[in-house]
């Protein structure tokens, strides 16, 4: 019975058949071989997404498993890539450790902000989350002593690992990818597991995750503290990738971004962020020729995406979209067409 | 019998409402301890008061001999409360098991570190808490609903799973509130017939309801509330003629004088 | 530290508060109304600028300041009209963020076709050509027409919409739904046309709000959206998100607040106030305060 139980377990949350494992390993030798071929430009914007990956799952953490509508992963990110960029020009320590710092860094700013969240909800939450960013964000373009203020920080080194000094588009491309690939697999232990049915009974009734014992609060916060973790990490890979950081490339502005593509991604599920990320810096860059127009492009799609897929394109919906209704009356016309005309 | 739970003038204000006032009572240790009275007698808020949802204004909870008042919802879940709602509040999206297996929550040690490095202790308690919901399920006679999503049942049957997940807990106390609401009569009578066998299992159990009928033939003892006071308590036989009972529900006109308790005019 | 230095400070910020406190009843009124955030909102004030900017530099528009705010109340009312088609009227029975993220695309799209149409960059407002440039000395300090003007305009158009509310009879309609939308269509009352009238009410006034902040601050850009949604959504959480007096009283206490802040802490900190205000406000009252009580039911 107990090995019977352990398989069930896993085949039914990895959704695991030969067919799907076969497609994700073939997905996965892919993207390690893919950046060979590419140009150094086109690693560049591979490198991008991968960075918004990492943020927009941050916040699909707090938002898509915990229920707490959060819009403010910007501000530990923020966090994030001060601590690493201090700490490796000032005191010239290795990225590997500041980037761990700069994790648990930014999960002290989520444990703060989790505080005055514990007893918000919807619009007063995201209100209150994008105010701690902002607030950070000010707080951090003003202490020039520490962050060298509006000026940023500039000239941070590249990581290196065994002498190998990771300065190309290229060799950053696997660095960030080892760390999304770490990434999923936590999310997927952690989301299986005792907490992670904690985080979605909170999600899913409140009230009721309380009368079982479950102390809300705590495990509200601690959606914070992970989710601010990974925001931080990908603080921490902006500061070496782009060699320069400063508060406003973590504006108000940005944390709608990430909410965008996470909506679009579908929040709640394990590769909504791959989707949504990919899909919007993708086109973004693929209309990067009509310049101005890319911004009401943008708004556009995500205006439509709400009309028409509104749980995102991994979401699941608890009733049928219109693209599923304009199908289903398809199949029912063609039904009746077949039985000889009356519907 | 030891009580299990003894309420001491417990009294709750909102506002200008006294919505309980001044309750004193003890529930016996395995009993069937019903609550009735007419709507707005403050049931529900007595319910909320004792599992910690709300403050009391005054007045005390012992449970178990330790004073839980002011406690919070999940602190006295952890002690052995456990309940259900008026309106079902189950995880809709999740399976019946997995509503189920939510109810172990606070019997697993494992922590987030053992979810990531996959230790052996996450292993033993997954398997153990999956092993332990099919079995509960089995006991319950629900077994054949254990990979159903908890929102295509039917009325009935989420009421079951409700209770199934709050036993899970492995309660001393389980609070029902208005378990039957929106049943028909076949439902109800199922439904009557569960509690009972839930009780040979040794949990002592508070109902609320307004189904006069349901409480009579359930319950060990009853206790009716009317405008947030304690109007009588006792067997089922004692309050069925008890006249203070009758006029809360009926007034004093005339169907009151039919029943041979009004006075006469 | 003269009591001419912050009666000074305090003139600022009454000013600068008032102009909030616009933002924040045409905010109010449409949450209300419609029963559903938008973050939107500083776009449509942004809009009520540039027309302003226009009928001062457009020589074919009369530059006198009843135009000026017709066309800056008409104008964004169309947008909000436009807005609520999109945003709002679809969603009236849909979870609260799908229309919520609809919004934040809206004010994408809107900042970018601003950008398109206006051009990017911050463009100077002629004040003078609308509001003679006189001011009064008070106490030691200077009040410039300006500041009179904003204050005439807030308060004739705070007496406007309260008597519309209570006493004439589509203002009373707005207050049913805004307070219970299914009661309201029981009684009969078109809530679709409703929250509609909700919407342009709002963003009208809102419009009017964006004519006095470019006057007063002689210049306007596409970009002033975002941080005017934030002193608009701060100001109304003091009043439950749709309480309209409590709401003007909340824009008027940022932009107090923010005057005194940065002469003592200097402008780089001029952002935040709004959300220390509103992280204040929603950890002592989460609710908000509300005058004449009453609950939000029927939703």
């Amino acid at each position: 019975m107990e090995g019977d139980v352990k398989s069930r377990i896993t085949k039914k949350s990895l959704k695991l058949s030969k067919r799907n494992l076969i497609i994700a390993v073939a997905v996965f030798i892919l993207l390690l071989i893919m950046p060979q071929f590419l140009s150094a430009y086109l690693n560049g914007v591979a490198v991008r997404v991968m960075i918004y990956i990492l943020l927009v799952a941050s916040m699909n953490i707090v938002n898509g498993y915990t229920g707490q509508f959060t819009v403010g992963q910007m501000g530990f990110a923020n966090v994030g890539a001060y601590v690493t960029a201090i700490m490796m020009t000032n005191y010239e320590i290795s990225f590997w450790i500041a980037v761990v710092v700069s994790g648990l860094a930014a999960s002290l700013m989520g444990a703060l902000v989790s505080y005055p969240a514990r007893k918000l909800s919807g619009l007063y939450l995201a209100a209150v989350t994008l105010g701690f960013s902002e607030i950070l964000r000010v707080i951090a373009l003003n202490w020039i002593s520490v962050t060298g203020g509006a000026m940023g920080i500039a000239g941070i080194p590249v990581p290196e690992i065994f002498g190998f000094r990771l300065s190309t588009p290229l060799s950053t491309f696997y660095m960030v990818f080892a760390f999304i690939v770490i990434m999923l697999i936590c999310n997927y232990c952690v989301i299986s597991s005792k907490v992670g049915r904690a985080w979605i009974s909170i999600r899913e009734n409140e009230e009721a995750a309380k009368s079982l014992g479950i102390n809300t609060y705590r495990y509200k916060s601690l959606g914070f503290i992970y989710g601010g973790f990974w925001a931080g990490i990908a603080g921490a890979v902006m500061a070496v990738f782009y060699r320069f950081i400063d508060s406003n490339m973590f504006s108000m502005a940005d944390n709608f971004d990430v909410l965008a593509m996470m909506i679009i991604g579908g929040q709640g599920t394990l590769f909504g962020p791959i989707v949504g990320s990919t899909l919007v810096i993708g086109s973004l860059e693929a209309f990067r020729f009509t310049a101005a127009y890319r911004g009401i492009i943008f708004g556009g799609v995500i205006i439509f995406m709400m009309w028409v897929r509104p749980q995102g394109i991994l979401g699941k919906s608890t009733k049928d979209g219109p693209i599923k209704m304009f199908y289903n009356k398809l199949v029912s016309r063609s039904k009746a067409n077949r039985k000889g005309g009356t519907a | 019998m030891s009580v299990i739970m003894e309420s001491k003038n417990v009294s709750k204000q909102f506002g200008g409402l006294r919505a309980v006032d001044n309750v004193s009572t003890q529930v016996p240790e395995g009993s069937i301890f019903g609550i009735i009275g007419p709507n707005g007698a403050g049931k529900t808020t007595y319910l909320n008061l004792l599992s910690g949802a709300h403050s009391t204004t005054s007045g005390e909870f012992i449970f178990c001999g330790e004073n839980i008042t002011g406690n919070s919802v999940h602190k006295n879940a952890k002690k052995g409360i456990a309940r259900t709602f008026q309106q079902i509040q189950l995880f809709d999206s999740m399976t019946v098991l997995d509503n189920v297996i939510v109810g172990f929550h606070k019997h697993e040690k494992s922590n987030m570190a053992d979810a990531i490095f996959r230790t052996k202790r996450y292993w033993r308690e997954e398997v153990e808490i999956r092993q332990k919901g099919i079995e509960l399920l089995e006991r319950l006679e629900m077994a054949e609903y254990i990979d159903q999503i908890a929102s295509n049942l039917s009325y009935g049957m989420q009421r079951k799973v409700e209770i199934a997940r709050a036993l899970a807990t492995s309660p001393k106390l389980l609070l029902l509130d208005e378990p039957a609401a929106g049943m028909n009569a076949n439902e109800t009578y199922t439904l009557l017939e569960f509690i009972k066998f839930i009780r040979t299992k040794g949990y002592t159990i508070i109902v609320i309801e307004h189904d006069i009928k349901f409480i009579l033939n359930l319950c060990d003892e009853i206790m009716v509330l009317n405008f947030g006071q304690k109007i009588a308590q006792g067997t089922p036989s004692e309050i069925r003629d008890n006249k203070a009972v009758i006029e809360a529900y009926f007034g004093t006109g005339r169907v009151a004088k039919h029943m041979g308790v009004a006075k006469d005019e | 530290m003269t009591a001419a230095f912050i009666f000074e400070q305090l003139i600022n910020g009454l000013s600068q508060g008032s102009i909030f406190a616009l933002f924040a009843i045409g905010y109010a009124l449409i949450v209300g109304v419609v029963g559903m955030a938008t973050l939107c909102h500083g776009e449509v004030i942004m809009i009520g600028g540039f027309m302003a900017f226009f009928t001062i530099s457009l020589s074919w528009i009369p530059t006198n300041i009843i135009v000026m705010a017709l066309i800056c109340f008409i104008v964004p009312a169309l947008v909000g009209i436009v807005i609520h088609i999109i945003c709002y009227e679809k969603f009236l029975d849909s979870p609260r963020h799908i229309s919520l993220v609809c919004t934040i695309g809206m004010s994408i799209l809107l900042i970018n076709l601003a950008q398109i149409v206006f051009g990017t960059q911050t463009q100077g407002v002629r004040t003078n050509q609308v509001i003679q440039p006189r001011s009064f000395e008070v106490f030691g300090v200077f009040i410039g027409m300006i500041e009179i003007t904003i204050f005439i305009v807030v308060i004739v158009l705070c007496i406007l919409l309260a008597l519309f509310l209570n006493k004439t009879k589509y203002g009373v309609v707005l207050k049913a739904v805004s307070q219970n939308r299914k009661a309201a269509a029981l009684m009969g009352v078109n809530v679709k046309r409703a929250t509609m009238v909700g919407s342009l009410l709002g963003c009208g006034i809102a419009g009017i709000g964006g004519m006095l902040f470019a006057l007063y601050y002689s210049s306007i850009s596409p970009l002033i959206g975002p941080p005017v949604m934030i002193r608009a959504f701060s100001a109304t959480v003091l009043g439950g998100m749709s309480d309209i007096s409590m709401s003007a009283l909340g824009g008027i206490v940022i932009g107090v607040m923010e005057n005194f802040g940065i002469a003592f802490a200097g402008s780089a900190m001029r952002d935040i106030f709004a959300f220390m205000f509103l992280i204040l406000v929603l950890l002592f009252l989460p609710e908000g305060l509300r005058l004449g009580g009453g609950r939000r039911r029927g939703r």
